[in-house]
């Protein structure tokens, strides 16, 4: 694009990381939510009580809520109380279109809980941004790839990665912007380079299906096969007979023996001779992503019938790849980790972004400036957008955690509204941007999403359901809170340093 | 060349960084997919994992190249890769 390489990777990296860093903060920060999607889900939802009942005990009267209501159902879905999510539930149906009804792990008797999206949202806009499924995940995918161009191009650009490897010039406007971007991206770039590859990995075979197309015909089913991922299945005229349950607590102790905490249970054709119990673990305990992964039981003898999979070296290479960025492996201290680590990819994309518009700032901020109508109106679009999309995307996510405990609990499609109340936010965040000065905007948006964030201990005192996981939740919401007002403080009022743009310049040729 | 309008030449490379980038990483892994020499399953799997590698590259090479059309070399490089990857499919259509 331009004479020398430098300049044209410089080029790409501006106006790429300007136009797709909007849509890959949304990303990065509801990523770095998810990390603790259990835990806001159980947040979200107060009526599910904290519980120590044993796993067992709860199995126990999962089965006889589900023999007393659904003894005929084909298929019952039991998810067992963790150490993340203290509910109990049972479904019937397959597994995406099922009926889940969510019981008092204590009694055994359903629990009138409200429906709430929970942290599940995030998960799912984290990969699809809530467009339909299938669009949702090409889209992410394609804003991973420019991630990706993004950090080489940094890289490239970034000509003295080791002698400013600790720079930090605060204070000093532009060249603080610079030094944090730069700071926050070289010493963690082994784990934003690592988070985004293995987020590709995840849908790889969605992406680029080029390896099944050429050796399988395009043939998926037969791909799947030879990766030996065959389903074990009963003879059909068994599921016709009548005959008892097993004892589930044997089966789920020598299930966890074998593969460490479980996480739900299967039981397909229950109460037949040919029921089958699926015993799966929680994910994480090990790296490996092991999602879909179960001890297949016969439900009549309870003797083992299909073991997990011993991965070969290549599905276990990408299975580890997809756990590495699932993060449910070494429990809390990597969820901290990889939530810190989050946060500051999300603040090295944030301050990328300001960046751009404050370099450009005072050439379009003096009133005098020389700078055509049509460059000065591009420039207010780019920092509308990234108050809007900085800013006013966190206002939407912390509104999400304050509609899911205020929104009526027995509204009809109480979901969508909580998503309505999402988007919304969101929307009145970019219209606030376009009516008030950038400056103003960025202070009052911070300013609501710290006291949104700080506030979210004072409604779970009124809103009830107080237990450690949601002390937590809340806690966490009003350290983010102050770090906000921090933020929000300091934009409102910079160290005077910066006042004359022929000041600033002699500033930094003296740096 | 220099009467070529700042947007189409930002359009036409970005257009070889998207498609070509693609193609070409579509056809290097159909091409590793088929000659690494690993049971078949294993080897998909193993051609797939470096191909976002393949498409980074593609994209930077599309915005680095000195003149416009060397912007589309990928896709260009793209046609004997995929060749490789689906030569008995490209026979059986040929035959």
């Amino acid at each position: 694009m331009k004479n020398t390489f430098t300049q044209s990777m410089a080029w790409l990296h501006t106006w790429a990381g300007l136009i797709f860093g909007w849509l890959l903060f949304a990303i990065f920060v509801t990523g770095t939510l998810a990390v603790f999607d259990k835990e806001l889900n159980h947040w979200m939802q107060p009526e599910i009580p904290a519980s120590t009942v044993s796993q067992a005990d709860a199995a126990k009267r999962a089965i006889s809520y589900l023999q007393q209501h659904q003894a005929n159902a084909g298929n019952w879905g039991i998810s067992l109380p963790t150490e993340r999510s203290p509910g109990l539930s049972v479904s019937t149906g397959d597994r995406r279109h099922g009926v889940v009804v969510p019981l008092d792990p204590n009694s055994g008797e359903p629990l009138a809980v409200r429906d709430s999206v929970g942290g599940n949202f995030f998960f799912r806009f984290h990969f699809t941004l809530d467009l339909p499924r299938n669009w949702g995940i090409f889209v992410v995918g394609a804003l991973a790839l420019v991630m990706l161009a993004g950090l080489i191009t940094g890289i490239v650009i970034h000509k003295k990665i080791f002698k400013e490897f600790f720079t930090f010039r605060p204070d000093k406007g532009q060249r603080s912007w610079l030094d944090f971007h730069n700071a926050s991206a070289v010493l963690l770039l082994p784990f934003h380079l690592m988070i985004t590859y293995t987020g590709l990995v995840i849908f790889m075979m969605i992406y680029i299906p080029a390896g099944v197309d050429a050796v399988f015909e395009g043939d998926s089913r037969a791909y799947f096969q030879a990766q030996g991922n065959a389903r074990v299945e009963q003879p059909r005229r068994l599921a016709k007979t009548p005959a008892e349950l097993v004892e589930l607590a044997p089966l789920l102790a020598e299930a966890e023996a074998r593969l460490g905490p479980i996480g739900s249970i299967g039981i397909r054709n229950p109460n037949t001779a040919a029921a089958l119990i699926e015993v799966r673990p929680v994910l994480g305990n090990r790296i490996a992503l092991t999602k879909g992964n179960a001890m297949v039981f016969d439900g009549v003898s309870g003797k083992l019938l299909s073991d997990v999979p011993e991965l070969r070296p290549a599905p276990l290479t990408q299975r580890v790849m997809a756990g590495l960025h699932f993060a449910q492996f070494g429990g809390y201290p990597m969820r901290w980790l990889y939530f810190i680590c989050g946060l500051i990819s999300c603040a090295m994309i944030a301050s990328g972004l300001v960046l751009f518009c404050v370099k450009r700032g005072r050439k379009y901020a003096a009133a005098d400036s020389r700078a055509d109508a049509a460059a000065r109106r591009w420039y207010r679009v780019a920092e509308v957008c990234n108050v809007g999309f900085i800013s006013g995307l966190m206002v939407a996510c912390v509104g999400l955690l304050w509609a899911s405990r205020l929104l009526p609990a027995e509204l009809a499609q109480r979901e969508a509204w909580e998503v309505r109340a999402f988007f919304g936010l969101w929307l009145l965040a970019l219209l606030h941007a376009g009516v008030r000065p950038a400056k103003q905007a960025w202070v009052e948006q911070l300013a609501l999403c710290a006291v949104l964030c700080g506030g979210l201990g004072v409604l779970g005192i009124f809103a009830g359901g107080v237990d450690h996981l949601r002390l937590g939740v809340e806690v966490t919401g009003l350290v983010l809170g102050i770090g906000l007002a921090l933020a929000a403080w300091r934009v409102a009022c910079p160290k005077p340093v910066v006042v004359k743009p022929r000041a600033a310049r002699t500033m930094e040729a003296k740096a | 060349m220099s009467e070529t309008p700042t947007w189409l030449r930002i359009l036409s490379r970005s257009g070889a960084a998207l498609l070509g980038g693609y193609a070409f990483s579509y056809a290097s892994t159909a091409c590793l997919a088929r000659i690494l020499p690993l049971a078949p399953a294993d080897a998909v799997i193993v051609a797939t994992l470096p191909a976002f590698v393949f498409y980074t590259l593609a994209i930077l090479w599309a915005f680095a190249s000195r003149d416009a059309l060397r912007a589309w070399a990928p896709l260009a490089l793209a046609v004997p890769l995929a060749l490789i990857g689906f030569w008995p499919q490209a026979l059986r259509w040929l035959a």
